[in-house]
């Protein structure tokens, strides 16, 4: 690496990380950074539901239901034995782990479409029971009062607070999931998705190994519930319904399969797209939906395939990036 | 020191249709043993129950000592099976080198929780398996090509890439399936020159060919199959003269014709 | 107690046949395309709408030529749905984008039905409703027509996939598209028509089950889902065992509701799901998966 272009790479990460820091001191408008703290926590559930859906191509449509899940195990802990959120966000994970075992096993030890029956279906059932078990849940009208997150007596109560602790989760979060994506892992998980029998061949447990990407993607899953639980301060379960799946689904789309970055990106568009596009009044969600139907059918590679190859191409030209490392896709 | 690998009266029924029936094959350590016979005979299905992809309907089968008649498919390979596809399986949006790659990850022992957080460890094991990988790829000559999208691989190279991803598991025996189907003759030649080469560095192969030029080339012993029944055995030669054979692969009306003359 | 077991099995036989159809309606595109529709719910919800909120409300059809009208509406719907996004679909590379295809058409569905004809609830007045008395024992006339058509419906479709020659080829498609294709059988058109009578089953479940959950955008949302459970349990791809397994929800639903709290009812048809998964995957008459 010469000097040159390290020295380009530190200049370019310190401009990214002063944008960070000052980002909420710029924008100086709480309602911009509800947005923003959405997008991260939106950002880490898809970063989990890459590694099913992205890169072994097993599609999970129970998202909601995991990240309700997740939501309501960590409020649920805290409301009922007054400790600390952070304990909570242990349950959550905790959480998540038993659903990738319980719900992954059924569903991935035999190849077929099940995930995707299951998962839709467990979702289904997740917000019917939280919504009908009123006693211990709340029921329709929800639960209230969830504490935000706290470390010492300091208290991330207000956005800008929660947005400097988010992006540290985040941060936390993106670099374990670029971590697998980018070692054997990743690449195991990816040869999955192209050809089930030949893994098998080389003595990989097929099943355990997806059983272990939903497990990843149910945990990502549940630590987003949690964190939106404690953003909010108020869950209900109308929030968990088949169309917000489906929205993450389609924040990795939009992202372009199997890239860390990708997931970002994705996640920021769809989360900020409404916010942009209001003046499209009731007509955003089918000229929405459209277009990534749309999408889906001429451009399979995701549209910002064609955004993120444009700015690989002036990275290089920039010099950042040598032509031959190649990334994610 | 057991059986190499030793099938014990296989038998496999599709409902009505018995596809492989009582088969009985022994084969040696260090050897190239082919399966041939005519389509239909047989001899994927034998693959696929020697592999445990189908369930045996009769009989056992013996690897190395050890019998692996019920394990399935991913235990078989533990074993130190490898196998090639007769209708090529590759990752086709993985370059080549991430191909083989796959090949290495049951040989390398990090869970998922310290492969990301031990940063050193984990470039170790990576460096381990790329360059058993790259080392492959040379023996294989195809080197040059790592850096290429499968799916923009010639198909004979493809084909021969998946013996690669097999020796990444360091297997006793390499099963290969119609490894030349599908081959023009240039790679063809190829391929017989890198099973030759891979078999006098010491591995042994169970080859599935229809191709006769190869088969009687490389060929230690031979298994015949016909209708799903092995008719013959012996070296190449001696199946070259065999009238079962014969009558298999060309009807019994060119025997009879033969005698005539 | 025992009229109450009697009344929960005929309106667990009438709900298992609801889910048969919608079983059926699905198979057959799975079948042809190799897509499983996550936008039935939405083309069931449809159906409805265009029967009740536009052919019999608005332009005061009567209702027999209301169903028929909806019918080709439907039929060439689905024709449109195959050609311009199923077609382009089933080729993908990666089945994310064509199970995503289905649902995010499902999803501008509900979103043109909820501009269009707006969020209100409502019902269609005189359809289906009464009771029939069958010597003390009463039925609701909606659970009686239900398992009438349904049973129709699946005679019909049998005798067409058996003895027509589109069906035939429905047939062919199904199992080898290859050789289809070699065969002389356009496959694209194939796929068109197949659609289309998916769709036109899609809106006879929604005629039938108007009375049940009145005409609203999430009236088949529940129906959907556990149409795929019963293909599972049934064996999934396979006409008869989606029959099989949608009435056997049905009853089994049904008779939950004697011993569970009425919470459970939904849950029993996932449960099973799971349950089917974990012993016998392959469903009760399907072949091994």
């Amino acid at each position: 690496m010469s000097g040159k272009k390290r020295t380009r790479i530190y200049i370019l990460t310190a401009v990214v990380l002063a944008l960070i820091i000052l980002l909420p001191h710029v924008l100086h408008n709480d309602y911009y950074m509800v947005v923003i703290n959405r997008i991260l926590i939106n950002t880490i559930v898809v970063l989990g539901l890459n590694f099913i859906t992205g890169l072994t191509g097993q599609m999970n449509l129970g998202t909601a239901g995991i990240y309700a899940l997740g939501a309501y195990s960590s409020a649920l802990f805290v409301s009922y034995t007054n400790l600390s959120p952070w304990l909570g966000l242990l349950v959550a994970i905790l959480m998540g782990f038993i659903i990738g075992r319980a719900l992954g096993y059924p569903s991935l030890r035999i190849r077929g479409v099940y995930l995707s029956l299951t998962t839709i279906g467990f979702a289904e059932v997740v917000r019917l029971l939280l919504a009908n078990l009123a006693d211990f849940t709340g029921g329709t009208t929800g639960l209230k009062n969830i504490p935000c997150y706290s470390i010492f007596g300091f208290y991330f109560n207000t956005q800008t607070r929660m947005y400097y602790l988010f992006v540290v989760m985040a941060a936390i979060a993106f670099f374990i999931a670029w971590r697998i994506v980018h070692s054997k892992w990743g690449r195991v998980f990816k040869s999955l998705r192209d050809n089930i029998d030949a893994v098998e061949m080389t003595g990989v447990d097929v099943a355990n190994m997806k059983i272990r990407a939903f497990t990843i993607a149910a945990i990502y899953g549940t630590i987003g519930g949690a964190m939106y639980a404690h953003f909010m301060g108020y869950i209900n379960p109308s929030t968990f319904t088949v169309d917000l799946s489906t929205n993450y689904v389609i924040m990795l789309m939009v992202g372009g399969l199997e890239s860390v970055v990708g997931c970002l990106v994705g996640s920021a568009v769809v989360t900020g797209l409404p916010e942009i596009l209001r003046f499209l009044g009731d007509y955003y969600q089918i000229v929405f939906n459209a277009v990534i139907l749309l999408g889906a059918i001429f451009f399979p590679n995701g549209w910002l395939n064609l955004a993120v190859t444009g700015v690989k191409k002036l990275m290089y030209r920039m010099g950042i990036r040598t032509a031959e490392s190649g990334g994610g896709k | 020191m057991g059986d190499f690998l030793k099938l014990t009266n296989v038998t496999k029924q599709f409902q009505g249709l018995v596809a492989v029936d009582n088969v009985n094959l022994d084969m040696k350590e260090h050897t190239i043993h082919s399966l041939i016979g005519p389509n239909g005979a047989g001899k994927t299905t034998t693959v696929n129950l020697i592999t445990g992809v189908l369930s045996k309907t009769k009989g056992t089968v013996v690897f190395d000592g050890k019998d692996i008649t019920n394990l399935p498919t991913h235990k078989v390979a533990r074993c130190g099976i490898g196998r090639t596809f007769q209708n090529i399986k590759v990752f086709p949006t993985m370059t080549l080198l991430e191909n083989i790659m796959v090949g290495g990850h049951q040989i390398t022992k990090m869970g998922i929780v310290r492969s990301v957080f031990d940063i050193k460890g984990q470039r170790a094991e990576e460096k381990m398996v790329r360059e058993k990988a790259e080392e492959i790829l040379d023996r294989l000559g195809m080197y040059h090509l790592k850096d290429e999208y499968m799916k923009n691989l010639p198909y004979g190279r493809q084909k021969i890439s998946e013996i690669g991803r097999a020796m990444m598991t360091d297997p006793k025996l390499i099963l290969l399936d119609e490894p030349a189907a599908g081959l023009n003759p240039s790679e063809r030649a190829e391929l017989v020159k890198v099973i030759e080469k891979s078999h006098n560095e010491g591995y042994s192969f169970f080859l599935i060919e229809h191709n006769m030029d190869v088969v009687m080339k490389i060929s230690d012993y031979i298994t015949v199959l016909s209708f799903g029944k092995e008719i013959a055995q012996g070296k190449p030669e001696e199946i070259q003269k065999d009238p079962e054979v014969i009558r298999a692969y060309l009807g019994s009306a060119y025997l009879e014709q033969k005698k005539d003359q | 107690m025992n009229t109450i077991i009697l009344q929960l099995l005929v309106s667990g036989l009438a709900m298992g046949f609801i889910y048969a159809l919608v079983g059926i309606e699905y198979t057959l595109i799975w079948n042809s395309t190799g897509l499983l529709n996550f936008s039935h719910d939405k083309l069931i919800t449809l159906g409805a709408y265009i029967f009740g909120a536009s052919m019999v409300l608005q332009y005061g059809l009567s209702k027999p030529l209301a169903i028929l009208v909806t019918f080709v509406v439907m039929f060439l719907l689905g024709c449109l749905v195959a050609l311009g996004i199923f077609n382009p679909l089933r080729n993908m590379r990666s089945n994310i984008f064509a199970v995503m295809g289905t649902i995010i058409l499902g999803r501008i569905i509900a979103e043109f039905i909820r501009l269009y004809w707006g969020p209100v609830p409502f019902t269609v007045p005189d359809w289906l409703t009464g009771t029939f008395n069958f010597g003390g024992f009463i039925v609701t006339r909606a659970n009686v027509i239900i398992c009438g058509v349904s049973a129709l419906v699946v005679i019909t479709l049998q005798c067409f996939l058996t003895f027509t020659k589109t069906g035939k080829a429905m047939r062919c498609v199904a199992q080898n598209k290859k050789a289809a294709t070699l065969m002389g059988i356009n496959v694209s058109q194939n796929i068109c028509i197949t659609t289309g009578i998916s769709a036109i089953i899609c809106s006879t479940i929604g005629f039938l089950t108007i009375p049940l959950f009145t005409i609203s955008t999430t009236m088949a949302a529940t129906i959907g889902l556990k149409g795929f459970s019963a293909g599972v349990i049934g064996g999934f791809g396979y006409i008869p065992g989606v029959i099989v397994g949608g009435i056997f929800i049905g009853i089994v639903e049904n008779l939950a509701v004697a011993v569970l709290p009425a919470v459970y009812k939904d849950v029993v048809s996932f449960a099973l799901l799971i349950l089917f998964l974990l012993v016998k995957p392959s469903g009760f008459l399907g072949k091994r998966a």
